[in-house]
């Protein structure tokens, strides 16, 4: 028996070893296989040639109109190859589209947009100044899910004779512009009966005029065929079929030619840099990770000293390359991430400098530790915060070990992301990490973060900020909302990001720059927006340039 | 016999009642609500709601109301057959759970009916010769394989027949936009598609299924009438499927029902894996997003399909066992 049992033991090991031998090898061996797709030539005479068909990952992204779509991923630019708006955005900033011009009037009380002649709808109706007024007015009363114009926005619009509409709105502001022109033209002989749009999802609810129609859309398997409209107004479509299949693997999926183009991690990307067939692209970075102060309850964190001093014991550079695996950018101080058409490259930055931290925390009374090696004041409080965090533990205890070897302690406390969300939004934490898109946006989402004045109608992630007044800051903000001209602005912004970065009401960690590798003889026309950093979101990119 | 089944019908009708019930209550104490994003995954973009859209949302779905009142009308709607409008998906969580369930009912009874099978007919042979080679192989192999999680053969599976080989397609549950000549090249496809998550989750399930016939099996094996029909000079086959597994099913049908349950949980990672457009997939999504008519309606068509296994094994166990039935 006992033999029996030794023997057995040792076959155990030998089929562990064994098994564990086998997986390991198939493994690899999946990994290893490089498939290169079929690469489609095309004749390459001029940018008259169009590509048949595109294919990139998709997912269920909802139905693709102004109401229906998903307000979480890239729904809202599967909708804009349908819908066109009256301005879009290429590389550097707005461009006239659906409006072939425009002009600011009364102090950016009004706005006059002069619609395109010849724009038709997709059922063949021609598009009009009545339907971009009906638009305007209806997407102030039932808000769209990616639009900015509420029903406090919009005091009135008229059409000023056959081909201009006339917006007056409530308040000026520098902001508008961009969310009337990025407002979703809807064709009022379709919508002007419809009172429940969220649940308007008829075939004809995707009739826009924009240069794609929708031929096919399965919200099961998550796939959306688009096909060039021929009697679209605009640039040449460089692609004539663009589909979206779901991929469970994307650089599988990639390699084996079933889309193409494909989101690389850092950690794959050598497999594509040698090879001359692809090419590999860095998005900006306008995505990223925040840390929130909650001042309002914790006086101690009101002091701009401590908050400094927090910035000088972070090493940004350190967490980019532990947690993000060197694709990131450090967080400015001014908040506008480098990328941004508003940076401003002289605001004050807070390199990693212990010394200084130290100098700071003396200065505010901390001039001893406690046992645990954490700073103390003289009433024998010890320098300790709780960190609240979503999913970003690593991110949190990589900085939790920054932050201990300048005396200053942090407890992780990791809950799913809504929580967090909730409770940062009632203000239920000490510190807190989010992160988030949208850093490449209009300014003027730094006095939603920053302002202490109440607008009434704010966005949640204002709330953030209750504890923090900064009067000339309020002031700054109010002026650069006003100024219509876009130097002036500018100069504003500037001054707010050198105000931020003295102050810190906040720390941006760091804004992520993905990598996206796709094989530039199958398509090679794709681009960046001026805000937004994916190269597939762009409707632009599917078009002839000049 | 009539007044039992009543009780036993107000049973069913108070198990689902309570479960309704939860299911209200359960997505409503997650905190934070469907319309309130400040954060996302990394590189994933979300639309920021105004305070103003917000509200205007939470009251277009009659969030804003007390909560009792919020639970009155949710039974009544339901009751009337409507399962209510999905936040997320917008569209009604019925027509989107019935899209969805033949995936994953197609993808779990594949399931269930190859592992209980193959792991009853290995578990018979392996009570058989218990003690020998082949029963330790087969033990030691299928414990082994059961050990993986579900995921992880996926994953495993996906890298070498699909990607690595290209025996299998990568995602998804057909081949889209395809147009197929006959249904039976449409079958074909489907069946393809379905192959490996059928197995990961095959395997996963293996193991038990096999432990339980072996167990169950070796109980029967030492029973007086095997010894009989040994006695008798019959063929080791017929004596093990006809006369043993007949007697060892019992267990085996009452736990295949029984675990039904749990495989959807097996399935939703799976599906996550293959990205296969079943419940699994979307139960994630909507707990996720905090869809609240969807979370519901997929908990409790999950439930219904569950109770409704226990009730065919009920009903089964009456049949194959004379003991009870009566």
């Amino acid at each position: 028996m006992k033999v029996g049992a030794v023997m057995f033991r040792k076959n155990l090991l030998i089929k562990i070893v064994l098994t564990l031998l086998f997986s390991l090898s198939l493994l690899l061996s999946g990994c290893g296989t490089d498939k290169s797709g079929n690469v489609k030539e095309t004749n390459a005479d001029g940018g008259e040639a169009q590509v048949d068909l595109i294919k990139l990952g998709g997912g269920d992204w909802g139905y693709p109109t102004p109401y229906a779509h998903y307000p979480r991923g890239p729904g809202s630019f599967k909708m804009a190859m349908i819908f066109d708006s009256l301005l879009e955005r290429d590389e550097k900033g707005l461009i006239p589209w659906l409006a072939e011009k425009y002009e600011i009037k009364e102090d950016g009380k009004q706005y006059l947009f002069t619609v395109r002649n010849g724009v038709k709808w997709q059922d063949g109706k021609p598009l009009t100044a009545e339907d971009v007024k009906f638009s305007i007015e209806y997407a102030s009363k039932y808000p769209m899910v990616s639009s900015d114009i509420g029903s406090k926005d919009i005091e009135k619009v008229e059409t000023a004779g056959e081909k201009q509409v006339l917006v007056t709105v409530a308040q000026p502001s520098a902001g508008m512009l961009y969310n009337l022109g990025h407002t979703r033209i809807i064709p009022k002989h379709i919508w002007e009966k419809i009172d429940k749009p969220k649940e308007f999802t008829q075939p004809e609810a995707v009739i826009g005029s924009g240069p794609y129609r929708l031929t096919d859309y399965n919200k099961e398997h998550g796939t959306y065929r688009f096909e060039a409209f021929e009697d679209f107004w605009g640039p040449k479509q460089r692609v004539k079929v663009v589909e979206f299949v779901p991929v469970s693997e994307s650089i599988l999926a990639f390699e084996n030619g079933e889309i193409d183009l494909a989101g690389v991690t850092p950690d794959v990307l050598s497999r594509f840099q040698k090879d001359q067939q692809y090419k590999i692209v860095k998005s900006p970075g306008f995505w990223g990770y925040r840390l929130l102060f909650n001042m309002k309850d914790n006086p101690i964190l009101q002091q701009k000293e401590l908050r400094q001093a927090i910035s000088y014991a972070m090493d940004k550079n350190e967490l980019i390359e532990k947690v993000a695996r060197g694709a990131a950018i450090p967080g400015s101080a001014g908040i506008l991430p480098p990328d941004h058409v508003m940076y401003n490259p002289k605001a004050k930055q807070y390199e990693l400098n212990l010394k200084k931290a130290e100098e700071l925390l003396v200065q505010l009374g901390y001039d001893s530790l406690d046992e645990k090696s954490i700073r103390k004041n003289k009433d024998g409080s010890s320098l300790s915060f709780n960190l609240l965090v979503g999913g970003e533990v690593r991110l949190a205890e990589v900085l939790k070990e920054q932050l201990a070897k300048a005396g200053i302690g942090l407890k992780v406390q990791s809950v799913d992301s809504k929580s967090r969300d909730a409770r940062v939004l009632k203000n239920e934490y000490q510190l807190a990490v989010t992160g988030h898109g949208g850093w490449g946006g209009d300014p003027d989402y730094l006095s939603e973060r920053f302002t202490s004045v109440s607008k009434g109608a704010s966005s949640p992630s204002a709330a953030a900020l209750r504890g923090y007044n900064n009067v000339e800051l309020n002031t700054l903000l109010e002026k650069q909302n006003l100024a219509m001209d876009e130097q002036k602005r500018k100069k504003l912004v500037f001054d707010i990001q050198n105000i931020l970065a003295e102050d810190v009401p906040e720390i941006p960690i760091y804004y992520t720059t993905g990598y996206s590798v796709y094989k530039p003889a199958k398509y090679d026309g794709w681009m960046f927006m001026f805000d937004h950093h994916e190269l597939s979101h762009s409707k632009l990119s599917y078009l002839e340039r000049n | 016999m009539n007044k039992q089944r009543v009780t036993k019908l107000a049973e069913y009708v108070f198990t689902v009642w309570i479960i309704v019930t939860i299911n209200f209550m359960l997505p409503r104490s997650m905190p934070g609500d469907p319309f309130l994003h400040l954060s996302a995954d990394e590189g994933e973009e979300i639309t920021v709601f105004s305070e103003e859209q917000r509200k205007y949302y939470l009251a277009y779905y009659g969030l804003d109301r007390p909560a009792g009142e919020q639970y009155l009308s949710y039974l009544s709607e339901l009751l009337q057959g409507n399962m209510g409008y999905s936040l997320y998906y917008n569209e009604p969580v019925s027509t989107i759970i019935l899209r969805r369930l033949p995936w994953t009912a197609f993808l779990v009874t594949a399931a269930v009916a190859l592992s209980t099978v193959i792991g009853a007919f290995l578990g018979s042979i392996s009570a058989w010769y218990r003690g020998k080679w082949a029963d330790k192989f087969l033990f030691f192999n299928l414990i082994l394989l059961s050990e993986i999680p579900a995921f992880l053969l996926a994953l495993i599976l996906l890298f070498t027949l699909a990607a690595g080989l290209g025996l299998f397609p990568l995602s998804g549950a057909m081949t889209h936009f395809a147009n197929y000549d006959s249904w039976l090249e449409k079958l074909w496809d489907i069946i393809h598609h379905v192959f490996l998550p059928t197995m990961a989750l095959t395997v996963t399930r293996l193991g038990s299924m096999y432990l339980l016939s072996r167990n169950s099996m070796i109980t029967v094996l030492a029973k007086d009438y095997l010894r009989t029909a040994q006695a008798k000079g019959l063929s080791r086959k017929r004596i093990i499927f006809s006369h043993a597994l007949r007697n060892s099913l019992l267990p085996i049908v009452t736990r295949v029902f029984l675990s039904l349950g749990s495989l959807v949980g097996g399935a939703i990672l799976v599906e996550n894996v293959f990205a296969y457009p079943g419940l699994g997939h979307l139960m994630r999504e909507a707990v996720m997003f905090h869809d609240y008519p969807l979370v519901q309606g997929i908990f409790l068509a999950v439930t219904v399909c569950v109770l409704t296994a226990n009730f065919l094994a009920d009903l089964i166990y009456r049949k194959i066992d004379p003991r009870i039935a009566g």
